[in-house]
């Protein structure tokens, strides 16, 4: 499809039928790519937003002493508690049981659905609010709750806007950043049946007044987790608005739901990656607010949730632990590798078609939900490498990409078309005169569409990929050989 | 709740079928890499200045001024009626007594419940730790300091006690692994925000749109 014929297009429909096609359909990544990727309201809303982080990360970086060993640091603590999360996932439960905390491990994303809406039922709760948590996302939390009949809302601005909106994020960091404000105003107007205003400002006041009664009235909270510490079985969740705050302050009921990777040795570990979370994330030398909780509210305390339970999910990430993709739970959901990505950046979080996207969704989606579906997602790269460069914890996405196209190819992922073609490929390569003649006829039939000036700019065939979009240089009169031969002589 | 299946099968993942006898090292903390705020003289001024960058309010005042100083910010945002955390810190400075003499409405925590805060117009608290290094400051869940009251007025103001700072996270969380009393604890590094409405940053979401450090020296 191409963008540049409807150019003032909005970027709803397309982001909505991205999120409803994925869900429905899983990964269709090939046209859903290529459709967003020719959204150009689309793009300059992700870019616009990206290159924020991006360059406020590469700023940020520099208060630090030497980045480049922090972050290898960082990857070390996480490979270590990866390597001992038996030792460490038996410590965090024991530490979180003294708190007066409840563990709860969840095999699979329908465990621990059933978990959280019995807890739900066990004490009566109807309305809950919920703060932003990939792993709530993952599981598909929300829509279950809703079912089992509770008034789930959720409370970080941009994931309230889109569940009004009905999608999903489509980044890790800033769900709705694929969304204007113009769009955002519509949806509010619509919501609440208030006039028109696309001032940010507004709209947030608006949000805070109605979610503050929410805050006020909820049965149960809800939060994910960037870290777990075994040493104390506190959770920490970082946050810029405060929503994480309320969820753990009003309730009576309170539930943190995370991956099972999420656990780091020590407190003491809590300074390297914090200094590293912010900066990689939104160009932040700190979040705003960073919670540490566990356990419920102790004997006097006013507020506080009176029961506190922690969900740890596996859902997929045990087998990857024992596989070669290990690494990769190392990853502490910055964002920084969407950022860098110049595929993401053209075509936004939802074209991946599940709920981690970018390099590391690339990675992921494959490894937790099955290959065969996200076959597509691996290729979704130039490996460039910028990925690894911004990862805080040293993950080598590019290495682990290549890896899973090898292991795809050798599954018999290539088509027949594509085999016969790399069959043809290394044929012409191994033989002189068919690689002399080829090319011969492959100059002559370029140099005849050439126009005056050298160039060709209506290629025919697979040429037409690259005329479409530029114009491509006319092949030299000699070839290298040629020269190469006349020198010699 | 099986928690035995997964722990099982993240240990069958790691190759072994029972629990390690040795205790597992994790990989030491360099601290030249980590550490960026590696003296204690002058905290209390880079605490003001990094908190600043971070949009708290921040003043150094001495003693005798603070009483002044707060009744005039308060007055100067409007307040009317404040919630109190107590503390044996701010007994001691005469909190209570300055805030009602200045003809504010003061309700002291826990005499005023959660929901009650919701209509004040600002919280005032000290706060456990204040980071030099980020400009944040810690505050504790405890029976006399309620959660709500940095978090649901939308005013919160903090007195800083001066041997409450530390220079650097490391520091802070050294501090914190043997502190195992508190049930909740955030470090507040500035005003609540957003920027998820096209990277535009408004204040005051969720959380206080206003937060006002007075460090005493």
């Amino acid at each position: 499809m191409s963008g540049s014929s409807q150019p003032h297009r909005s970027t709803e429909p397309h982001a909505r039928a991205a999120a409803v096609q994925a869900q429905a359909s899983g990964s269709d990544f090939q046209s859903l790519s290529a459709r967003a990727a020719g959204d150009e309201k689309l793009k300059a809303a992700i870019g616009s937003a990206v290159m924020r982080q991006f360059t406020g990360r590469r700023l940020r970086l520099l208060d630090l002493p030497d980045a480049q060993q922090l972050r290898t640091l960082a990857g070390r603590i996480r490979q270590h508690a990866l390597d001992h999360l038996d030792y460490y996932l038996e410590l965090l439960a024991a530490r979180v049981r003294q708190n007066g905390g409840l563990v709860h491990f969840a095999a699979d994303a329908a465990e621990a659905r059933r978990i959280i809406i019995q807890i739900a039922r066990d004490n009566g709760c109807r309305s809950v609010v919920k703060s932003k948590s990939m792993v709530s996302e993952e599981i598909g939390l929300r829509p279950a709750m809703e079912e089992a009949g509770l008034d789930v809302v959720e409370t970080d601005l941009g994931e309230f806007i889109i569940q009004m909106a009905g999608e999903g994020p489509s980044h890790i960091v800033g769900p709705c950043i694929h969304k204007t404000a113009a769009a955002i105003g519509k949806l509010f107007s619509e919501y609440f049946g208030t006039p028109y205003s696309e001032d940010p400002g507004a709209m947030t006041r608006q949000a805070r007044a109605y979610l503050r009664e929410k805050f006020r009235r909820a049965d149960m909270g809800m939060t994910g987790a960037n870290f777990v510490v075994a040493e104390t079985g506190l959770v920490c969740a970082v946050e810029n608005e405060g929503n994480v705050r309320q969820s753990i302050t009003t309730p009576r009921i309170l539930v943190s739901v995370t991956g099972i990777e999420k656990v780091i040795p020590r407190m003491a570990d809590l300074a390297v990656f914090l200094k590293l979370l912010g900066r990689s994330s939104t160009g932040q030398a700190m979040t705003v607010y960073t919670n540490l909780f566990g356990g419920p509210r102790k004997a006097g305390e006013g507020d506080g949730p009176e029961q506190f339970h922690l969900v740890l999910v596996d859902n997929g990430r045990s087998r990857i632990l024992g596989s070669e993709y290990r690494e990769a739970l190392r990853c502490i959901r910055c964002g920084a590798c969407l950022n860098a990505c110049p595929v993401y950046r053209k075509i936004g979080g939802h074209a991946y078609g599940h709920v981690y996207s970018g390099p590391i969704g690339a990675i992921l989606a494959p490894l937790m939900q099955g290959r065969e579906r996200f076959r597509d997602l691996p290729q979704a790269s130039t490996l460039c490498g910028a990925c690894f460069e911004a990862c805080p914890v040293m993950i080598d996405i590019p290495s682990m990409l290549i890896r899973l196209r090898g292991e795809d190819a050798a599954q018999g992922g290539l088509g027949w078309r594509q085999r016969l073609a790399f069959c043809a490929w290394a044929e012409m390569l191994k033989s002189p005169l068919l690689y002399g003649v080829l090319g011969r006829i492959k100059r002559w039939l370029l140099r005849r569409r050439a126009d005056e000036e050298g160039y060709i700019s209506k290629g025919a065939g697979m040429v037409r990929g690259w005329t479409d979009v530029r114009d491509l240089p006319m092949p030299a009169k000699k070839t290298f050989h040629q020269l190469w031969q006349g020198r010699r002589k | 709740m099986n928690g035995e299946a997964v722990i099982e099968a993240v240990r069958k993942a790691l190759g072994r079928s029972h629990q390690p006898g040795a205790v597992p090292i994790p990989p030491a903390i360099e601290e030249p890499l980590v550490r960026l705020v590696h003296t204690e003289i002058g905290l209390p001024e880079l605490f003001v200045a990094r908190a600043r960058e971070g949009d708290i309010l921040a003043d150094l005042v001495g003693p005798d001024d603070l009483h002044r100083q707060l009744v005039h910010f308060l007055t100067h945002h409007d307040c009317r009626s404040v919630a109190l955390a107590r503390s044996p810190f701010l007994d001691r400075l005469g909190v209570e007594d300055a805030l009602r003499e200045g003809g504010l409405d003061v309700r002291v925590w826990p005499d005023v419940t959660l929901d009650e805060i919701y209509e004040l117009d600002c919280g005032i608290t000290d706060a456990a730790y204040a980071v030099a290094e980020v400009g944040g400051l810690l505050v504790r869940a405890t029976p006399t300091h309620g959660r709500g009251l940095s978090l649901v007025p939308g005013i919160h103001v903090v007195i800083v006690e001066p041997r409450n700072l530390v220079p650097d996270l490391v520091d802070l969380f050294e501090r914190l692994a043997a502190d195992r009393d508190a049930s909740a604890m955030t470090i507040i590094t500035g005003p609540s925000k957003t920027a998820d409405i096209e990277m535009n940053i408004v204040k005051g979401v969720h959380g206080p749109g206003i937060v006002q450090a007075f460090v005493l020296h």
